[in-house]
Parts: structure tokens; C-alpha cells; sequence
């Protein structure tokens, strides 16, 4: 009887001067489902990439079904039977579905080696049991780039248990997915465990990790904070341990007091690249003092509308700053007329990575006085601006030349901010504000949101994270393959924004 | 006239042909070969000077794929494991392959530019000089070479391999998402690598069938371009075989035309430019195409 599925005892990996891992021992036993949350940094992937063999670790060691191993690579790790699902989902996007499914173990047909011929029938007869066992429906035939994000998740986790797999990593599994799906996910998981599966469960939501694992361990500052099974402990005591004993900052729920209209936005069409929704027939507004909240299943055009209103993606319709109408301008001209935008990828749009803090703070503001004096560009002046900006957000940092992407990820999206709202927009475009940021960090962002709704600013605000937008949103817009399916108070039930996230039959 | 072009536009087509089979593999794994014109010209040096050596055209050939698919394979792990740019080590080979064989042939047989070699074996024809007789196709099939057949019988049998075998799916997989191949325990790195071999290979048998097919003289300026326009072939092609087959007898065919044309009196360097501006007209077209499906 294997008592230890998957164990780790006593891990220390340092990176430099950095102790990533300082003796951490936890174990998931077969038909258990142990929950490992903590901080973005505490040290958990660390951990896991421990665990999968792609970090050796510094000492300690690790124990697959009772026995210790000693993992080479990646490989030894998968041949030992333990698989990972990541957030990134690692799905070849122009594959089927089902090629993805054999993709490095395939039946075959006839011949051996490289030439040797897959067998597709064989290879789809698996699929639909493996499905069918775990209780879902796929259509195997399907590219997987256009699959649904959950079905893709699914075919993910069927491939790793075909592939004999003991021990399952899920690593935030639940970020892209609508409530129900996160149901169904769960529903599977349960099902898996049964199986006698071992599964260790990533995850920062303690509401999560409460209805699902087991037992649950909390990893602060590479160190374990606290271990204990989920009958015996209570979401606040985890949350306690997750922030250092401290009382995490919680969030206010306060509402904005919506003036005149700031955006408005009439019948707006565009088309898209092939792998997300094109945007069809768009009208809402967003009025000073308000933040409007936008919902939705990742890859249903949230983020495709958000370019659009910046003037970053092409798009046909109306739309209307403060009575001005911007229809058909591009990004500057946007910019100018007062449209603040914050990317949803910080490191490639959001920030030039490479560049220094200064740099980044004062970007775009470099093309006028005081910073520009038609010539050159004035250091002094550049210098104050960046300064007296950074401390209005209260960034922290070393020096101003340092790259911005030495920061947290906190500070980094605090940067953002810093540059964005410093020319006061009368409109701030977000996208996953929070994400990659710590509890602390997300809670002086939501600061700054507020902070700029309240001083009459409007906010339209793209989130995943279903909790972001109900605390902070005075109105939720629920958007499906590219289209407003419904608009609803922030006070309402989740279960009804989850039910619009999901509604069949939206698009064309 | 018509028998003429079709005949001569076959033959032309053949090594852009060749070398485009190739290239949309290695594509396909994920790596734009841009050299595939320096293999080309190494393999027709090859094809030349062994042809001359041994009198038979098949160890020509075979010599020159196979000194090409060991250029292709080194020049991958500069790519693959040196973290080389591809498109910079691309253009990089040709100017050194143009350069070693200029050398070689300097310092072994005291010639610049061009290589005349006694007794150097041709390809041979693969049907007796009788089938001229066929109405319409008769001279194209009086000079059919092995290569030609090779040639069709690769693009033929590639969508299959692609599709089927595991080696297909693994180099779709590879160009595709090379982290998921990764993830699942395969070697993506090796995959290019084995692509880029492969992409020599033919770059090679593309370069034996230019110089073994009808002159067997080596010249320096022999492929004049060819190894770029199979990469555009290909790049028209969209990495599909039949498309990418259907561009280079395109190309092939107004190569011959052009050929046509200088003799009945039009400027020749005006026409000479004909098929290269042809591969551009191509290009734009299609990228114009995609850009419309993307907005």
C-alpha cells in the first residue's frame, strides 16, 4: 500500500543570493488532493519545478510512491508518472485535438521508429474512453487553438493520464475558466482522485481551495507556514498564514457616484485574427466616476475591444470621448485626446522591459515640454517628472536608471500606472491589472483604481478574476465570442454572471 | 513552340522543385531556410566534380545530396544549439559556400567562375527517344530524368508523411509549439535538426539535377537564384505540398517562356528578370491574401 504518491523532503534551491526553497517537505498520498497556495514568489514554482525535474535542487530529496528518486530531467520526472498541467496550456494550437492527444506516445499502426504509421483510429477509440471515464465530451477532430479554453484544459489532463500519469500538478487550473466550468473541472478532479490519482492543487483562491482539497499547505518566503487539513482549519486562518499573520488588506467595497457619460460607444464592429472572436455590433458607455467591469471566458474579445477602443486594432463604429468623436483615429491621437491604456501584458506592451524605470515613467510625455525641448530632451526635467510621478503611486524602487524590469510585479504595474495617469485621461482602458501581483500589490492597485474613479475618472476594466470585478465595478458587462450579451449591477449573483459567461448560441 | 516551353519548363522547374520539398519541411519544423541556395550551388559542385571522377551519375547525385544533407545538418546546430539567428546564418552559409567552392576551384583546377571537367556523366533519360512522337508531351517525357520522377513521387507521397507518419506529426508539432513538444518528453531541437538535414538533402539533388541534366559544366552563377525562389515557392505554397508543387512549375514554366522570348528578340536581361519579378508579384499576393483573412 503506497502511502507517499509524491513527496518532497526538506527542498533547498537557492538562485544566487535568492533563497527560493529553504527546506520544504509536504506529500500528496494516492486519492488525495493536497492544495499548495502562497504568494506569487513564496517559492511554489520553484517547488514544483523540483518536483518535475526541471531544478535540481541544492539538497533534500524527492519521493515518488514510497521510493526516493533522483531526477535527471523533465523526462524521469514524466516516466515516474508525474505530470503537470500549466497555465500556459500546453497544447499545440494548429494540431487537432486528437494529434495532440498520442503527440509522443503514438499507437501505431504499422512499422517502428520515426517512419512508423500512427494509428488515428485506435488513437481516437482511446480519446472518447478516456473521456468518457472522466465524464466529458470532446470533439476530437477539432484544431485546438479554437477549442474552448476548458475543453482544451480537459484534453490536457486526458493526455497526461494516458500517458500513465500518478500524480497530477495543476497550477492555478481554474484562472481562464467561467464559474460552471471551474464546477466541471472540479467535478473531474474529484472524479480522477477516485482513480487514485494523486493530485497537488495550486492556487492562490482560498474559496477554491476549500471546496476542493484535502489538505492544504501554505508556502511564505520559501518556507512552510502552515500545513493542515481542510476539516480542521478555516479560509481566514489559511489567509492569515498566506500574509505572514498579519491581517491581509482587504478590500473595501465602495461604490463610485457615476456623473455624465465620458465613453460612448455606438455599433462597433472589428474583425480579428483568426484565433479569437471578431467584435460585433458593440454599444455601452462608461461614465465619469464609474468603473464599468467587463466579464468573460478568456478569448471571448475582451481584450480585443480594450485594443480597439485605444485605437491599437482596427474597428468601425462610433466612438465618442466626452462628446469628441474619435472614430477612426489611431493610438496617439487616442492617447491625446485623453484615453489611458494598460495593457494586460505588462512585459511586451505594457513596459519596455529593457528600458530603465525613468524611461518607462515618463514615455510618451517625452515628445513635449517640459521634457522635450524641441530638440533634445531636457535630463532635468525628465528626471523631476519621473520622481514626482513615481512618488504620487508610492513606487518602490532602487535608482531610477535601474531596468523596470528588475521590479516586482507590483511596482512594475504601479510604473504603468504611474505614466498612465499622470496626464489625467478622462478614460483609463485596463486589462488584468493585477495579474503576477502580489496581495499586497493587488490591494494598492485596486487603491489607485479607486482613487481615480472617485476623482471623476471613468474606468473600463477587463478581469479574469471574477472577485476583481465585483469588488471593484459599479456595473459588470458580460461579453461572449465578441458580443455584450448582457449588463448586470456589481451586487449581482455570481452564478447569473457565470450563467451570461457561458451562454451557448451568443455569437453569429 | 508550346511542346518546347512545357518540355524545357519541366526541367527548369525541377530543382526549385527539389529544393522547395525541403524547404517546406524545414518550415514546417519551424525553421525558414534561407540557405538553401549555398546548398544547392555546394551540391552541383559535388554532383560535377565526382560525376567527373567516377563516370556514374548515380554516385554523383547521391554524393552531392549527401554532402549537402552534412552542410544542412551542421548549419541546424547553429541555429539549434548556438542560438544562432536563422535568417543572419542562412545568408551567412551562402556567402561562405559561394566563397569555398570560388577557392576550391581556384586552388584544385586553376579555373575562376567556371569548371569544365572531362567525361562527366549526364543524367540519364529515363524513356527511349521514341516517346518524342506523343502528340503535345513527347519532348517532355523524351527528356525525363530520374530526378523529375523523384521529384513528383516526394511531393506526392509528403502530405502522407506529414499526416501519418510519427515523423510528421512530430515536425508539425515542433514548428507548431515547441514547448508542448518539450513537455510531452520529445526533442524538439532534434526534430530541426533532422528537418534542416532533410531540407539538405534535396537542396543537394536540386543542385546535382542542375548541373548533371543537360550541360555538366559548373559555373558559379548556376543556381542564379533558384534556392530563393523554391522559398518563395513554398512560402506561396503556404508549407502545402501540392500548392507549393503547383508555384514552382510556375515559376519553372516562365523561366522557359523567358528563355523563348530572348531568342525571338525582346531585350534578354528585361525577360531574364521576368521570373524573380514574378516570384515578388507572388509574394505580395499572398501575403495580401492573408492580410485580408486576418481583418
Amino acid at each position: 500500500m503506497t502511502t507517499i504518491a509524491l513527496g518532497a523532503t526538506d527542498i533547498r534551491k537557492s538562485y544566487g543570493p535568492v533563497l527560493a526553497n529553504q527546506g520544504i517537505s509536504l506529500s500528496v498520498g494516492p486519492g488525495e488532493i493536497h492544495a499548495v497556495v502562497g504568494e506569487n514568489g513564496a517559492g511554489k514554482s520553484t517547488l514544483m519545478r523540483v518536483l518535475q525535474g526541471i531544478e535540481r535542487p541544492d539538497s533534500g530529496h524527492v519521493t515518488v510512491m514510497d521510493r526516493d528518486v533522483s531526477f535527471g530531467g523533465p523526462a524521469d520526472a514524466l516516466a515516474e508518472g508525474i505530470g503537470m498541467v500549466h497555465q500556459e496550456f500546453m497544447l499545440a494550437p494548429d494540431l487537432s485535438l486528437l494529434e495532440n492527444l498520442v503527440l509522443g506516445d503514438e499507437p501505431v499502426r504499422w512499422g517502428r521508429g520515426a517512419l512508423a504509421l500512427i494509428d488515428w483510429k485506435s488513437a481516437e477509440a482511446q480519446g472518447r474512453e478516456l473521456a468518457e471515464r472522466i465524464g466529458i465530451e470532446v470533439d476530437w477532430h477539432r484544431r485546438a487553438g479554437a477549442a474552448p479554453v476548458h475543453i482544451q484544459q480537459f484534453v490536457e489532463i486526458i493526455r497526461l493520464l494516458r500517458r500513465g500519469t500518478r500524480v497530477l500538478i495543476l497550477d492555478e487550473p481554474t484562472a481562464v475558466l467561467a464559474p460552471q466550468q471551474v464546477n466541471e473541472l472540479f467535478d473531474l478532479v474529484r472524479r480522477i482522485r477516485e482513480d487514485g490519482t494523486a493530485i497537488l492543487f495550486i492556487s492562490h483562491k482560498i474559496g477554491e481551495v476549500m471546496s476542493l482539497a484535502d489538505r492544504v499547505t501554505v508556502i511564505r518566503q520559501g518556507k512552510i507556514a502552515f500545513s493542515a487539513a481542510i476539516a480542521e482549519t478555516t479560509g481566514e486562518e489559511i489567509a492569515s498564514h498566506i500574509v505572514d499573520g498579519a491581517k491581509p488588506v482587504t478590500d473595501e467595497v465602495k461604490r463610485g457616484t457615476p456623473g455624465k457619460a465620458v465613453l460612448e460607444v455606438t455599433g462597433l464592429s472589428a474583425a480579428t485574427v483568426e484565433k479569437s472572436h471578431p467584435l460585433y455590433d458593440i454599444s455601452f458607455s462608461v461614465h465619469a466616476g464609474e468603473i464599468v467591469g467587463l466579464a468573460g471566458v478568456a478569448g471571448n474579445g475582451q481584450i480585443e475591444l480594450m485594443e480597439a477602443l485605444s485605437g491599437l486594432r482596427r474597428s468601425i463604429g462610433r466612438v465618442e470621448l466626452a462628446g469628441v468623436d474619435l472614430s477612426g483615429l489611431g493610438a496617439d491621437r487616442r492617447r491625446a485626446a485623453g484615453i489611458g491604456y494598460v495593457s494586460p501584458d505588462r512585459r511586451q506592451e505594457g513596459l519596455a522591459i529593457e528600458a530603465s524605470i525613468e524611461e518607462n515613467t515618463i514615455a510618451g510625455s517625452h515628445r513635449s515640454r517640459p521634457i522635450s525641448n524641441g530638440l533634445w530632451l531636457e535630463r532635468s526635467a525628465m528626471k523631476r517628472v519621473a520622481l514626482e510621478r513615481l512618488s504620487r503611486l508610492s513606487v518602490k524602487y532602487g535608482a531610477l536608471h535601474d531596468r523596470v524590469g528588475s521590479l516586482s510585479g507590483g511596482n512594475q504595474q504601479r510604473v504603468v500606472f504611474a505614466r498612465e495617469i499622470a496626464v489625467s485621461p478622462q478614460l483609463l482602458l485596463v486589462s488584468q491589472p493585477t495579474r503576477g501581483v502580489d496581495l499586497n500589490g493587488i490591494a494598492a492597485i485596486h487603491g489607485i483604481l479607486r482613487d481615480f474613479r472617485d476623482a471623476g475618472g471613468a474606468v473600463l476594466l477587463v478581469s479574469e478574476e471574477l472577485d476583481e470585478l465585483q469588488v471593484l465595478s459599479d456595473r459588470i458587462m458580460v461579453m461572449v465570442r465578441g458580443r455584450i450579451v448582457g449588463t448586470l449591477g456589481a451586487d449581482a449573483d455570481r452564478r447569473e454572471i457565470g450563467r451570461l459567461m457561458v451562454m451557448e448560441g451568443a455569437g453569429a | 513552340m508550346i511542346e518546347q516551353i512545357l518540355a524545357s519548363g519541366v526541367v527548369l522547374t525541377t530543382p526549385i522543385l527539389l529544393a522547395a520539398i525541403g524547404g517546406l519541411v524545414n518550415r514546417q519544423a519551424g525553421i525558414v531556410n534561407i540557405a538553401l541556395e549555398g546548398k544547392m550551388l555546394s551540391g552541383a559542385f559535388v554532383a560535377i566534380v565526382i560525376s567527373a571522377a567516377t563516370g556514374s551519375w548515380l554516385a554523383a547525385t547521391l554524393a552531392a545530396a549527401l554532402a549537402s544533407t552534412l552542410i544542412g545538418w551542421c548549419f541546424s546546430l547553429t541555429i539549434t544549439r548556438l542560438g544562432a539567428n536563422m535568417i543572419t546564418a542562412g545568408l551567412g552559409l551562402n556567402v561562405l559556400a559561394a566563397g569555398a567552392i570560388g577557392f576550391l576551384m581556384s586552388y584544385a583546377y586553376g579555373s575562376s567562375g567556371t569548371l569544365r571537367l572531362p567525361d562527366v556523366a549526364l543524367l540519364p533519360h529515363v524513356f527511349p527517344q521514341s516517346v518524342e512522337s506523343v502528340p503535345l508531351v513527347g519532348q517532355l517525357l523524351a527528356n525525363l530524368d530520374p530526378l523529375t520522377i523523384l521529384a513528383v513521387v516526394a511531393i506526392a507521397v509528403l502530405p502522407f508523411l506529414l499526416s501519418a507518419t510519427r515523423f510528421g506529426l512530430w515536425i508539425r508539432a515542433t514548428g507548431n509549439a515547441a514547448p508542448v513538444m518539450r513537455s510531452v518528453g520529445l526533442k524538439p531541437k532534434l526534430l530541426q535538426e533532422a528537418s534542416t538535414a532533410f531540407a539538405g538533402f534535396f537542396a543537394g539533388l536540386a543542385g546535382a539535377q542542375l548541373a548533371l541534366a543537360s550541360i555538366g559544366i559548373f559555373n558559379e552563377g548556376l543556381t542564379a537564384g533558384r534556392g530563393f525562389i523554391a522559398l518563395a515557392a513554398f512560402y506561396f505554397g503556404r508549407d502545402r505540398p501540392w500548392q507549393t508543387a503547383a508555384a514552382c512549375l510556375l515559376f519553372g514554366l516562365l523561366d522557359a517562356a523567358q528563355i523563348r522570348m530572348q531568342t525571338v528578340g525582346l531585350p534578354p536581361r528585361l525577360i531574364g528578370a521576368l521570373p524573380y519579378l514574378m516570384v515578388l508579384v507572388a509574394l505580395v499576393v499572398s501575403q495580401m491574401r492573408s492580410l485580408r483573412r486576418t481583418q
